[in-house]
Protein backbone atom coordinates (compact mmCIF):
# COMPACT_ATOMS: atom_id res chain seq x y z
CA UNK A 1 0.00 0.00 0.00
CA UNK A 2 2.68 2.44 0.93
CA UNK A 3 5.00 1.62 -1.64
CA UNK A 4 2.19 1.68 -4.42
CA UNK A 5 1.50 5.31 -3.05
CA UNK A 6 5.29 6.12 -3.40
CA UNK A 7 4.93 4.70 -6.89
CA UNK A 8 2.71 7.10 -7.30
CA UNK A 9 3.78 10.17 -6.01
CA UNK A 10 7.41 9.34 -8.27
CA UNK A 11 4.92 9.02 -11.25
CA UNK A 12 3.33 12.23 -10.62
CA UNK A 13 6.55 13.77 -9.98
CA UNK A 14 8.22 12.49 -13.42
CA UNK A 15 5.21 14.48 -15.60
CA UNK A 16 5.17 17.37 -12.73
CA UNK A 17 8.87 17.73 -13.08
CA UNK A 18 8.52 17.95 -17.43
CA UNK A 19 5.98 20.06 -17.10
CA UNK A 20 7.76 22.67 -14.71
CA UNK A 21 10.51 22.73 -17.01
CA UNK A 22 8.84 23.16 -19.75
CA UNK A 23 7.24 26.19 -18.65
CA UNK A 24 10.48 27.17 -17.64
CA UNK A 25 12.42 26.85 -20.40
CA UNK A 26 9.31 28.59 -22.47
CA UNK A 27 9.41 31.75 -20.25
CA UNK A 28 12.82 32.52 -20.50
CA UNK A 29 13.19 32.00 -23.78
CA UNK A 30 10.63 34.15 -24.94
CA UNK A 31 11.39 36.73 -22.38
CA UNK A 32 15.01 36.69 -23.98
CA UNK A 33 13.84 36.71 -27.61
CA UNK A 34 11.15 39.56 -26.74
CA UNK A 35 13.94 41.69 -25.01
CA UNK A 36 16.36 41.55 -27.33
CA UNK A 37 13.24 41.85 -30.15
CA UNK A 38 12.31 45.22 -28.31
CA UNK A 39 15.98 46.62 -28.88
CA UNK A 40 16.44 45.78 -32.63
CA UNK A 41 12.45 47.25 -33.34
CA UNK A 42 13.98 50.14 -31.09
CA UNK A 43 17.06 50.60 -33.08
CA UNK A 44 16.58 49.61 -36.45
CA UNK A 45 12.70 50.46 -37.30
CA UNK A 46 12.57 52.68 -34.87
CA UNK A 47 9.23 51.52 -33.18
CA UNK A 48 8.13 48.74 -30.63
CA UNK A 49 5.20 46.99 -29.44
CA UNK A 50 3.78 49.56 -26.28
CA UNK A 51 2.90 46.08 -24.35
CA UNK A 52 5.93 44.11 -24.44
CA UNK A 53 7.54 45.86 -21.46
CA UNK A 54 4.21 44.91 -19.41
CA UNK A 55 4.45 41.35 -20.82
CA UNK A 56 7.93 40.98 -19.94
CA UNK A 57 7.35 41.68 -16.32
CA UNK A 58 4.17 39.37 -15.86
CA UNK A 59 6.62 36.78 -17.71
CA UNK A 60 9.29 37.62 -14.38
CA UNK A 61 6.10 36.98 -12.03
CA UNK A 62 5.40 33.97 -13.86
CA UNK A 63 8.75 32.61 -14.08
CA UNK A 64 9.10 33.45 -9.53
CA UNK A 65 6.22 31.22 -9.19
CA UNK A 66 6.88 28.37 -11.17
CA UNK A 67 10.92 28.30 -10.63
CA UNK A 68 9.42 28.29 -6.71
CA UNK A 69 7.43 25.09 -7.75
CA UNK A 70 10.54 23.76 -9.24
CA UNK A 71 12.57 25.08 -6.24
CA UNK A 72 10.14 22.97 -3.83
CA UNK A 73 10.10 20.02 -5.75
CA UNK A 74 14.09 20.28 -5.45
CA UNK A 75 14.26 20.85 -1.88
CA UNK A 76 16.38 24.19 -2.69
CA UNK A 77 14.06 27.15 -1.02
CA UNK A 78 16.46 29.37 0.99
CA UNK A 79 16.69 27.89 5.09
CA UNK A 80 18.50 29.03 7.80
CA UNK A 81 20.47 25.99 7.53
CA UNK A 82 22.73 26.54 10.40
CA UNK A 83 21.32 23.24 13.18
CA UNK A 84 21.65 20.45 10.19
CA UNK A 85 24.99 20.60 10.72
CA UNK A 86 24.93 20.16 14.64
CA UNK A 87 21.88 17.83 14.64
CA UNK A 88 22.20 14.48 14.04
CA UNK A 89 20.77 12.98 10.78
CA UNK A 90 16.98 11.54 12.45
CA UNK A 91 16.94 15.20 14.44
CA UNK A 92 16.51 16.81 11.38
CA UNK A 93 14.27 14.65 9.68
CA UNK A 94 11.47 15.31 12.46
CA UNK A 95 11.93 18.90 12.32
CA UNK A 96 12.56 18.89 8.86
CA UNK A 97 8.71 17.22 8.78
CA UNK A 98 7.37 19.77 11.09
CA UNK A 99 8.57 22.89 9.69
CA UNK A 100 7.50 21.68 6.13
CA UNK A 101 3.92 21.41 7.42
CA UNK A 102 4.02 24.61 8.60
CA UNK A 103 4.96 25.88 4.89
CA UNK A 104 2.58 23.87 2.88
CA UNK A 105 0.24 25.44 5.66
CA UNK A 106 1.13 28.65 4.96
CA UNK A 107 0.95 28.31 0.94
CA UNK A 108 -2.21 26.73 1.39
CA UNK A 109 -3.49 29.92 3.22
CA UNK A 110 -1.75 32.24 0.40
CA UNK A 111 -3.24 30.23 -2.25
CA UNK A 112 -6.84 30.33 -1.05
CA UNK A 113 -6.66 34.13 -0.66
CA UNK A 114 -5.04 35.04 -3.86
CA UNK A 115 -8.06 32.27 -5.52
CA UNK A 116 -10.07 34.91 -3.19
CA UNK A 117 -8.85 37.84 -5.05
CA UNK A 118 -8.87 36.23 -8.68
CA UNK A 119 -12.31 35.47 -8.60
CA UNK A 120 -12.77 39.33 -7.42
CA UNK A 121 -10.75 40.07 -10.27
CA UNK A 122 -12.98 39.03 -12.70
CA UNK A 123 -16.14 40.01 -11.33
CA UNK A 124 -14.63 43.92 -12.07
CA UNK A 125 -13.08 42.28 -15.00
CA UNK A 126 -9.86 44.26 -14.68
CA UNK A 127 -7.36 43.80 -17.50
CA UNK A 128 -3.45 44.07 -18.20
CA UNK A 129 -1.74 44.29 -21.39
CA UNK A 130 -3.87 46.73 -23.12
CA UNK A 131 -7.35 44.29 -23.23
CA UNK A 132 -6.41 41.19 -21.28
CA UNK A 133 -8.48 40.02 -19.13
CA UNK A 134 -6.26 39.90 -15.78
CA UNK A 135 -7.43 37.12 -14.02
CA UNK A 136 -5.95 34.89 -16.69
CA UNK A 137 -2.08 36.61 -16.00
CA UNK A 138 -2.31 36.12 -12.26
CA UNK A 139 -4.03 32.97 -12.12
CA UNK A 140 -0.45 31.50 -11.82
CA UNK A 141 -0.88 32.73 -8.36
CA UNK A 142 -3.28 30.42 -6.84
CA UNK A 143 -2.54 27.44 -8.99
CA UNK A 144 1.15 28.17 -8.14
CA UNK A 145 0.99 28.38 -4.16
CA UNK A 146 -1.79 25.57 -4.43
CA UNK A 147 1.03 23.10 -6.17
CA UNK A 148 4.17 24.10 -4.08
CA UNK A 149 1.78 23.63 -1.06
CA UNK A 150 1.53 20.04 -2.47
CA UNK A 151 5.41 19.68 -2.96
CA UNK A 152 5.95 20.77 0.80
CA UNK A 153 3.23 17.84 1.47
CA UNK A 154 5.02 15.64 -0.08
CA UNK A 155 8.27 16.32 1.39
CA UNK A 156 6.94 15.67 4.48
CA UNK A 157 5.63 12.12 3.40
CA UNK A 158 8.69 11.34 2.00
CA UNK A 159 10.63 12.35 5.46
CA UNK A 160 7.97 10.28 7.31
CA UNK A 161 9.06 7.58 4.62
CA UNK A 162 12.59 7.86 5.05
CA UNK A 163 12.58 7.49 8.77
CA UNK A 164 9.92 4.93 8.83
CA UNK A 165 12.15 2.81 6.46
CA UNK A 166 15.35 3.39 7.64
CA UNK A 167 18.20 2.35 7.37
CA UNK A 168 17.22 0.16 4.60
CA UNK A 169 16.84 3.20 2.09
CA UNK A 170 16.06 6.81 2.64
CA UNK A 171 15.50 7.99 -1.13
CA UNK A 172 14.81 10.91 -2.02
CA UNK A 173 15.37 13.01 0.75
CA UNK B 1 1.00 38.52 19.56
CA UNK B 2 4.62 38.01 21.30
CA UNK B 3 4.36 34.61 21.57
CA UNK B 4 3.20 34.22 17.73
CA UNK B 5 6.55 36.19 17.06
CA UNK B 6 8.47 33.88 18.70
CA UNK B 7 7.23 30.70 17.61
CA UNK B 8 7.33 32.69 14.32
CA UNK B 9 11.89 32.91 15.04
CA UNK B 10 12.07 29.62 16.41
CA UNK B 11 10.40 28.35 12.87
CA UNK B 12 13.39 30.08 10.87
CA UNK B 13 15.91 29.04 13.15
CA UNK B 14 14.78 25.31 13.29
CA UNK B 15 15.08 25.51 9.08
CA UNK B 16 11.47 26.55 7.87
CA UNK B 17 11.55 27.80 4.26
CA UNK B 18 12.39 31.59 5.35
CA UNK B 19 9.60 32.67 2.49
CA UNK B 20 7.02 31.00 4.31
CA UNK B 21 8.11 32.46 7.93
CA UNK B 22 8.25 35.90 6.28
CA UNK B 23 4.69 35.67 4.66
CA UNK B 24 3.47 34.20 8.10
CA UNK B 25 4.77 37.07 9.66
CA UNK B 26 2.92 39.60 7.19
CA UNK B 27 -0.52 37.95 7.83
CA UNK B 28 -0.40 37.70 11.44
CA UNK B 29 0.53 41.56 11.03
CA UNK B 30 -2.52 42.03 8.57
CA UNK B 31 -4.85 40.07 10.79
CA UNK B 32 -3.62 42.59 13.66
CA UNK B 33 -4.53 45.44 11.69
CA UNK B 34 -7.61 43.72 11.16
CA UNK B 35 -7.13 44.03 6.86
CA UNK B 36 -8.05 41.29 4.46
CA UNK B 37 -5.34 38.68 3.90
CA UNK B 38 -6.29 39.13 -0.07
CA UNK B 39 -3.91 41.55 0.49
CA UNK B 40 -1.12 39.25 0.08
CA UNK B 41 -1.94 38.00 -3.26
CA UNK B 42 -1.51 41.69 -4.29
CA UNK B 43 1.38 42.04 -2.37
CA UNK B 44 2.70 38.85 -3.89
CA UNK B 45 1.61 40.07 -7.20
CA UNK B 46 3.55 43.54 -7.28
CA UNK B 47 6.83 41.42 -8.75
CA UNK B 48 4.97 41.76 -11.79
CA UNK B 49 5.42 46.15 -11.45
CA UNK B 50 9.07 46.30 -10.57
CA UNK B 51 11.45 47.87 -12.67
CA UNK B 52 14.74 46.00 -13.75
CA UNK B 53 13.89 42.53 -12.02
CA UNK B 54 13.90 40.57 -15.72
CA UNK B 55 17.53 41.34 -15.33
CA UNK B 56 17.85 38.44 -12.50
CA UNK B 57 16.40 35.45 -14.29
CA UNK B 58 18.42 36.25 -17.50
CA UNK B 59 22.05 36.97 -15.63
CA UNK B 60 21.59 34.02 -13.64
CA UNK B 61 20.75 31.88 -16.61
CA UNK B 62 23.81 33.34 -18.13
CA UNK B 63 26.00 32.85 -15.26
CA UNK B 64 25.07 29.37 -14.98
CA UNK B 65 25.97 28.55 -18.86
CA UNK B 66 29.23 29.85 -18.39
CA UNK B 67 29.76 28.58 -15.25
CA UNK B 68 28.90 24.55 -17.56
CA UNK B 69 31.14 25.74 -20.46
CA UNK B 70 34.83 26.07 -20.46
CA UNK B 71 35.02 29.41 -19.77
CA UNK B 72 36.37 29.37 -16.02
CA UNK B 73 39.23 27.22 -17.14
CA UNK B 74 39.96 29.82 -20.19
CA UNK B 75 39.44 32.67 -17.66
CA UNK B 76 41.88 30.99 -15.47
CA UNK B 77 44.74 30.31 -18.48
CA UNK B 78 43.92 34.51 -19.68
CA UNK B 79 44.33 35.56 -16.03
CA UNK B 80 47.25 33.17 -15.65
CA UNK B 81 49.10 34.80 -18.84
CA UNK B 82 48.90 38.22 -17.57
CA UNK B 83 49.31 37.96 -13.84
CA UNK B 84 51.86 34.62 -13.80
CA UNK B 85 54.95 36.63 -13.32
CA UNK B 86 54.53 38.00 -10.17
CA UNK B 87 55.65 36.64 -7.09
CA UNK B 88 52.53 34.99 -5.31
CA UNK B 89 51.27 34.77 -9.37
CA UNK B 90 48.94 31.85 -8.85
CA UNK B 91 46.99 33.11 -6.25
CA UNK B 92 46.53 36.63 -7.96
CA UNK B 93 44.97 34.78 -10.82
CA UNK B 94 43.05 32.78 -8.38
CA UNK B 95 41.84 36.28 -7.04
CA UNK B 96 41.23 38.29 -10.04
CA UNK B 97 39.21 35.25 -12.22
CA UNK B 98 36.94 34.54 -9.07
CA UNK B 99 36.21 38.49 -9.01
CA UNK B 100 35.16 38.29 -12.69
CA UNK B 101 33.25 34.91 -12.52
CA UNK B 102 31.18 35.74 -9.27
CA UNK B 103 30.19 39.60 -10.76
CA UNK B 104 28.67 37.26 -13.32
CA UNK B 105 26.97 34.25 -11.68
CA UNK B 106 25.73 36.46 -8.88
CA UNK B 107 27.44 34.88 -5.83
CA UNK B 108 25.74 32.04 -5.46
CA UNK B 109 28.62 29.57 -4.51
CA UNK B 110 29.03 28.55 -8.19
CA UNK B 111 32.24 30.19 -8.28
CA UNK B 112 33.79 28.08 -5.29
CA UNK B 113 32.52 25.01 -7.55
CA UNK B 114 33.53 26.05 -11.15
CA UNK B 115 36.63 27.96 -10.29
CA UNK B 116 37.74 26.63 -6.80
CA UNK B 117 38.04 22.92 -8.44
CA UNK B 118 40.99 24.18 -11.47
CA UNK B 119 42.32 26.10 -8.89
CA UNK B 120 42.69 24.66 -5.76
CA UNK B 121 44.80 21.58 -7.00
CA UNK B 122 46.82 24.31 -8.92
CA UNK B 123 47.92 26.23 -6.42
CA UNK B 124 48.63 22.86 -4.23
CA UNK B 125 51.05 21.89 -6.89
CA UNK B 126 52.94 25.31 -7.23
CA UNK B 127 54.01 24.93 -3.35
CA UNK B 128 51.34 27.44 -1.64
CA UNK B 129 50.50 26.22 2.20
CA UNK B 130 47.61 24.29 1.98
CA UNK B 131 46.03 25.93 4.95
CA UNK B 132 46.94 29.95 2.65
CA UNK B 133 44.90 27.76 -0.31
CA UNK B 134 41.78 26.45 1.28
CA UNK B 135 41.20 29.77 2.66
CA UNK B 136 42.06 31.71 -0.50
CA UNK B 137 39.50 29.85 -2.60
CA UNK B 138 36.83 30.08 0.05
CA UNK B 139 37.55 33.87 0.69
CA UNK B 140 37.57 34.34 -3.32
CA UNK B 141 34.40 32.75 -3.72
CA UNK B 142 32.41 35.70 -2.81
CA UNK B 143 34.72 38.63 -4.02
CA UNK B 144 33.11 40.00 -7.40
CA UNK B 145 29.89 41.10 -5.39
CA UNK B 146 30.03 44.44 -6.17
CA UNK B 147 31.29 44.43 -9.77
CA UNK B 148 28.52 44.65 -12.58
CA UNK B 149 26.59 42.64 -12.94
CA UNK B 150 26.09 41.12 -10.16
CA UNK B 151 22.54 39.70 -8.67
CA UNK B 152 22.83 41.21 -5.31
CA UNK B 153 23.28 44.55 -6.62
CA UNK B 154 20.14 44.47 -8.71
CA UNK B 155 18.32 43.10 -6.08
CA UNK B 156 19.47 46.12 -4.17
CA UNK B 157 18.54 48.66 -6.86
CA UNK B 158 14.75 46.65 -6.92
CA UNK B 159 14.37 46.90 -3.45
CA UNK B 160 15.65 50.56 -2.49
CA UNK B 161 14.83 52.28 -5.71
CA UNK B 162 17.91 53.25 -6.70
CA UNK B 163 18.86 53.30 -10.35
CA UNK B 164 20.59 50.05 -10.62
CA UNK B 165 23.60 51.53 -13.36
CA UNK B 166 24.41 54.09 -10.54
CA UNK B 167 24.81 51.05 -8.14
CA UNK B 168 26.88 49.17 -11.23
CA UNK B 169 29.49 52.25 -11.03
CA UNK B 170 29.75 52.73 -7.37
CA UNK B 171 30.82 48.80 -7.14
CA UNK B 172 33.67 49.64 -9.13
CA UNK B 173 36.01 51.06 -6.76
CA UNK B 174 35.21 49.65 -2.97
CA UNK B 175 35.43 46.26 -5.02
CA UNK B 176 39.08 46.92 -6.21
CA UNK B 177 39.45 48.08 -2.76
CA UNK B 178 38.51 44.53 -1.89
CA UNK B 179 40.59 43.07 -4.33
CA UNK B 180 43.56 44.72 -4.19
CA UNK B 181 43.88 44.43 -0.25
CA UNK B 182 43.36 40.91 -0.94
CA UNK B 183 46.35 40.76 -3.39
CA UNK B 184 48.69 42.74 -1.31
CA UNK B 185 48.40 40.43 1.75
CA UNK B 186 48.71 37.26 -0.78
CA UNK B 187 52.06 39.16 -2.35
CA UNK B 188 53.47 39.88 1.41
CA UNK B 189 52.32 35.97 2.17
CA UNK B 190 53.98 34.18 -0.64
CA UNK B 191 57.20 36.56 -1.37
CA UNK B 192 59.63 33.81 -0.23
CA UNK B 193 57.57 31.59 -3.24
CA UNK B 194 60.07 32.70 -5.43
CA UNK B 195 59.86 30.46 -8.39
CA UNK B 196 57.00 32.39 -10.53
CA UNK B 197 54.29 30.76 -12.32
CA UNK B 198 55.72 31.54 -15.65
CA UNK B 199 57.91 34.27 -17.17
CA UNK B 200 55.49 36.59 -18.96
CA UNK B 201 55.57 36.11 -22.65
CA UNK B 202 53.47 38.36 -25.30
CA UNK B 203 53.01 34.82 -27.32
CA UNK B 204 51.21 33.09 -24.33
CA UNK B 205 48.97 36.32 -23.86
CA UNK B 206 48.34 36.43 -27.48
CA UNK B 207 47.31 32.87 -27.34
CA UNK B 208 44.96 33.23 -24.19
CA UNK B 209 43.20 36.11 -25.70
CA UNK B 210 42.35 34.34 -28.88
CA UNK B 211 40.99 31.63 -27.03
CA UNK B 212 39.07 34.08 -24.64
CA UNK B 213 38.32 36.16 -27.59
CA UNK B 214 34.41 35.25 -27.52
CA UNK B 215 33.89 35.85 -23.75
CA UNK B 216 36.02 38.98 -23.89
CA UNK B 217 33.50 41.44 -25.28
CA UNK B 218 30.93 40.28 -22.45
CA UNK B 219 32.00 43.07 -19.87
CA UNK B 220 31.73 45.36 -22.62
CA UNK B 221 28.55 44.53 -23.65
CA UNK B 222 27.18 44.83 -20.78
CA UNK B 223 29.38 48.32 -19.35
CA UNK B 224 29.41 49.60 -22.36
CA UNK B 225 25.86 49.27 -22.96
CA UNK B 226 24.62 50.29 -20.45
CA UNK B 227 26.54 53.76 -20.08
CA UNK B 228 26.05 54.19 -23.84
CA UNK B 229 22.73 54.90 -23.25
CA UNK B 230 22.56 52.04 -26.18
CA UNK B 231 19.99 49.77 -24.11
CA UNK B 232 18.49 49.87 -20.55
CA UNK B 233 19.82 47.18 -17.42
CA UNK B 234 17.05 44.61 -18.23
CA UNK B 235 17.90 44.99 -21.89
CA UNK B 236 21.80 44.17 -21.60
CA UNK B 237 20.82 41.32 -19.14
CA UNK B 238 18.80 39.61 -21.86
CA UNK B 239 21.83 40.17 -24.99
CA UNK B 240 24.26 38.85 -22.30
CA UNK B 241 21.84 36.10 -21.88
CA UNK B 242 21.21 35.19 -25.90
CA UNK B 243 24.65 36.13 -26.79
CA UNK B 244 26.35 33.41 -24.28
CA UNK B 245 23.60 30.95 -25.59
CA UNK B 246 25.05 31.52 -29.02
CA UNK B 247 28.49 31.60 -28.17
CA UNK B 248 28.65 28.37 -25.80
CA UNK B 249 26.12 26.44 -27.43
CA UNK B 250 26.37 27.22 -31.41
CA UNK B 251 29.89 28.62 -32.33
CA UNK B 252 32.08 26.91 -29.31
CA UNK B 253 30.11 24.23 -28.75
CA UNK B 254 30.69 23.00 -25.85
CA UNK B 255 27.39 22.79 -24.39
CA UNK B 256 25.02 20.45 -25.97
CA UNK B 257 21.67 21.84 -27.63
CA UNK B 258 19.92 19.21 -25.29
CA UNK B 259 21.75 20.33 -22.24
CA UNK B 260 19.86 23.66 -22.15
CA UNK B 261 16.54 22.54 -20.31
CA UNK B 262 18.36 21.17 -17.52
CA UNK B 263 20.52 24.28 -17.03
CA UNK B 264 17.98 26.86 -17.46
CA UNK B 265 15.80 25.10 -14.91
CA UNK B 266 18.94 24.83 -12.27
CA UNK B 267 19.12 28.03 -12.81
CA UNK B 268 15.36 29.36 -12.53
CA UNK B 269 15.41 27.19 -9.19
CA UNK B 270 17.31 29.75 -7.89
CA UNK B 271 15.68 32.64 -9.30
CA UNK B 272 11.85 31.07 -8.16
CA UNK B 273 13.80 30.85 -4.66
CA UNK B 274 14.84 34.31 -4.57
CA UNK B 275 11.77 35.57 -5.88
CA UNK B 276 9.59 34.15 -3.28
CA UNK B 277 11.21 35.75 -0.55
CA UNK B 278 10.87 39.11 -2.15
CA UNK B 279 7.26 38.91 -3.00
CA UNK B 280 6.57 37.66 0.88
CA UNK B 281 9.13 40.39 2.35
CA UNK B 282 7.17 43.08 0.00
CA UNK B 283 4.29 41.61 2.16
CA UNK B 284 5.79 41.95 5.25
CA UNK B 285 7.16 45.64 4.26
CA UNK B 286 3.68 46.79 2.75
CA UNK B 287 2.42 45.41 6.78
CA UNK B 288 5.58 47.39 8.39
CA UNK B 289 5.00 50.44 6.92
CA UNK B 290 1.14 50.64 7.29
CA UNK B 291 1.72 49.98 11.38
CA UNK B 292 4.71 52.92 11.03
CA UNK B 293 7.09 50.27 12.09
CA UNK B 294 10.38 52.03 10.34
CA UNK B 295 9.16 55.57 11.63
CA UNK B 296 9.21 54.10 15.33
CA UNK B 297 12.54 52.16 14.38
CA UNK B 298 14.48 55.44 13.83
CA UNK B 299 12.83 57.21 16.74
CA UNK B 300 14.35 54.20 19.02
CA UNK B 301 17.89 55.02 16.92
CA UNK B 302 17.92 58.04 17.10
CA UNK B 303 17.64 58.54 20.67
CA UNK B 304 20.66 56.20 21.16
CA UNK B 305 22.45 57.61 18.86
CA UNK B 306 23.36 61.03 17.77
CA UNK B 307 25.97 61.23 14.91
CA UNK B 308 26.65 59.65 11.09
CA UNK B 309 29.93 57.63 12.86
CA UNK B 310 28.04 55.91 15.39
CA UNK B 311 25.25 55.19 13.31
CA UNK B 312 27.45 53.71 10.34
CA UNK B 313 29.69 52.02 13.52
CA UNK B 314 26.36 50.26 14.89
CA UNK B 315 25.02 49.71 11.45
CA UNK B 316 28.16 47.84 10.28
CA UNK B 317 27.90 45.77 13.67
CA UNK B 318 24.07 45.41 13.19
CA UNK B 319 25.27 44.05 9.55
CA UNK B 320 27.84 41.49 10.53
CA UNK B 321 25.60 39.84 12.80
CA UNK B 322 23.09 39.45 9.99
CA UNK B 323 24.88 38.26 7.37
CA UNK B 324 26.08 35.14 9.51
CA UNK B 325 22.69 34.40 10.50
CA UNK B 326 21.06 35.24 7.12
CA UNK B 327 21.59 34.83 3.57
CA UNK B 328 22.35 37.92 1.39
CA UNK B 329 18.92 37.95 -0.79
CA UNK B 330 16.80 37.58 2.35
CA UNK B 331 18.64 40.27 4.35
CA UNK B 332 18.46 42.59 1.29
CA UNK B 333 14.60 41.87 0.73
CA UNK B 334 13.67 41.84 4.18
CA UNK B 335 16.19 44.29 6.14
CA UNK B 336 17.19 46.98 3.57
CA UNK B 337 13.26 48.88 3.78
CA UNK B 338 13.73 49.34 7.62
CA UNK B 339 17.04 50.62 7.30
CA UNK B 340 17.02 53.05 4.41
CA UNK B 341 14.43 55.97 5.92
CA UNK B 342 16.89 55.67 8.86
CA UNK B 343 19.93 55.99 7.10
CA UNK B 344 18.46 58.73 5.72
CA UNK B 345 17.41 60.23 8.62
CA UNK B 346 21.60 60.40 9.12
CA UNK B 347 22.21 61.97 6.00
CA UNK B 348 23.44 58.57 4.44
CA UNK B 349 23.41 58.42 0.30
CA UNK B 350 21.49 55.80 -0.64
CA UNK B 351 24.14 53.91 -3.19
CA UNK B 352 26.86 54.09 -0.79
CA UNK B 353 24.45 52.31 2.11
CA UNK B 354 23.71 49.82 -0.75
CA UNK B 355 27.78 49.30 -0.75
CA UNK B 356 28.25 49.35 2.65
CA UNK B 357 25.06 46.92 2.90
CA UNK B 358 26.70 44.26 0.29
CA UNK B 359 30.06 44.56 1.57
CA UNK B 360 29.14 43.56 4.55
CA UNK B 361 27.18 41.04 3.53
CA UNK B 362 29.35 39.91 1.63
CA UNK B 363 31.85 38.72 5.18
CA UNK B 364 28.62 36.92 6.38
CA UNK B 365 29.49 34.07 3.36
CA UNK B 366 32.56 33.82 5.49
CA UNK B 367 31.16 33.98 9.38
CA UNK B 368 30.97 31.24 11.56
CA UNK B 369 28.92 29.54 12.05
CA UNK B 370 26.88 29.14 9.09
CA UNK B 371 28.75 31.43 5.84
CA UNK B 372 27.78 29.63 3.11
CA UNK B 373 30.87 29.41 1.53
CA UNK B 374 32.43 27.43 4.46
CA UNK B 375 30.14 25.08 3.93
CA UNK B 376 30.35 24.86 0.23
CA UNK B 377 34.42 24.39 0.44
CA UNK B 378 34.26 21.99 3.54
CA UNK B 379 32.06 19.86 1.56
CA UNK B 380 33.74 20.81 -2.10
CA UNK B 381 37.21 20.16 -0.94
CA UNK B 382 36.35 17.48 1.59
CA UNK B 383 37.77 19.20 4.36
CA UNK B 384 36.58 19.64 8.14
CA UNK B 385 34.33 22.60 8.76
CA UNK B 386 36.35 24.13 11.85
CA UNK B 387 39.81 23.53 9.57
CA UNK B 388 37.89 25.79 6.97
CA UNK B 389 37.47 28.01 9.45
CA UNK B 390 40.73 28.37 10.48
CA UNK B 391 41.94 28.93 7.24
CA UNK B 392 39.43 31.74 5.73
CA UNK B 393 40.29 33.80 9.48
CA UNK B 394 43.10 35.96 8.20
CA UNK B 395 40.88 36.61 4.89
CA UNK B 396 38.03 37.33 6.72
CA UNK B 397 40.44 40.50 8.74
CA UNK B 398 41.97 42.03 5.84
CA UNK B 399 37.83 41.97 4.25
CA UNK B 400 36.75 43.30 7.62
CA UNK B 401 39.41 45.96 7.51
CA UNK B 402 38.49 47.05 3.53
CA UNK B 403 34.54 47.03 4.63
CA UNK B 404 35.23 49.59 7.04
CA UNK B 405 37.32 51.80 5.02
CA UNK B 406 34.15 51.49 2.20
CA UNK B 407 32.02 52.81 5.13
CA UNK B 408 33.90 55.56 6.54
CA UNK B 409 35.15 56.79 2.97
CA UNK B 410 31.58 57.30 0.77
CA UNK B 411 34.23 59.12 -1.86
CA UNK B 412 34.78 55.62 -2.64
CA UNK B 413 31.38 54.48 -3.80
CA UNK B 414 29.85 57.84 -5.16
CA UNK B 415 33.78 59.13 -7.42
CA UNK B 416 31.87 58.13 -10.09
CA UNK B 417 28.09 59.58 -9.49
CA UNK B 418 27.70 62.98 -11.17
CA UNK B 419 25.07 63.81 -8.77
Amino acid sequence: MYYRFIALLERLERTGNFLETAALVTLLSAMMLLAVGQIVLREIFNTGFVWADELIKLMVLWLAMVGSIAATRDNRHIRIDALSHILPELGIRVIRIFVDLFAALVCGVIAWQAWRYLKLEIEYQDTVLVNIPAWIAHSVMPAAFLLISFRFLVLVVKQIGAIVTRPSVGPGA
Amino acid sequence: MIILSVLLVLLAVFGAPLFAVIAASAMVGFRKEEADLMIMALEIQSIASMPFLSAIPMFTFAGYLLSESNAPRRLVKLTGAMLGWMPGGLALVCLAACAFFTAFTGASGVTIIALGAILYPALKQDGYGDKFNLGLVTSAGSLGLLFAPSLPLILYGVIAEVPVDNLFLAGILPGLLMLLMLSGWNIWVNRHIRRPLSSFSIREVGIALRESIWELPLPIVVLGGIYSGFFAVSEAAAVTALYVVLVEVVILREIPLRELPRIMRASMVLVGAILVILGASVASTGYMIDAGIPQRLFELVSSMVSSQTSFLILLLLFLLVLGAILDIFSAIVLVVPLILPIAAGYGVNEVHLGIVFLAAMQLGYLTPPVGLNLFIASYRFEKPIMHVYSATFPFLIILMASVVIITFLPELSLAFLSD
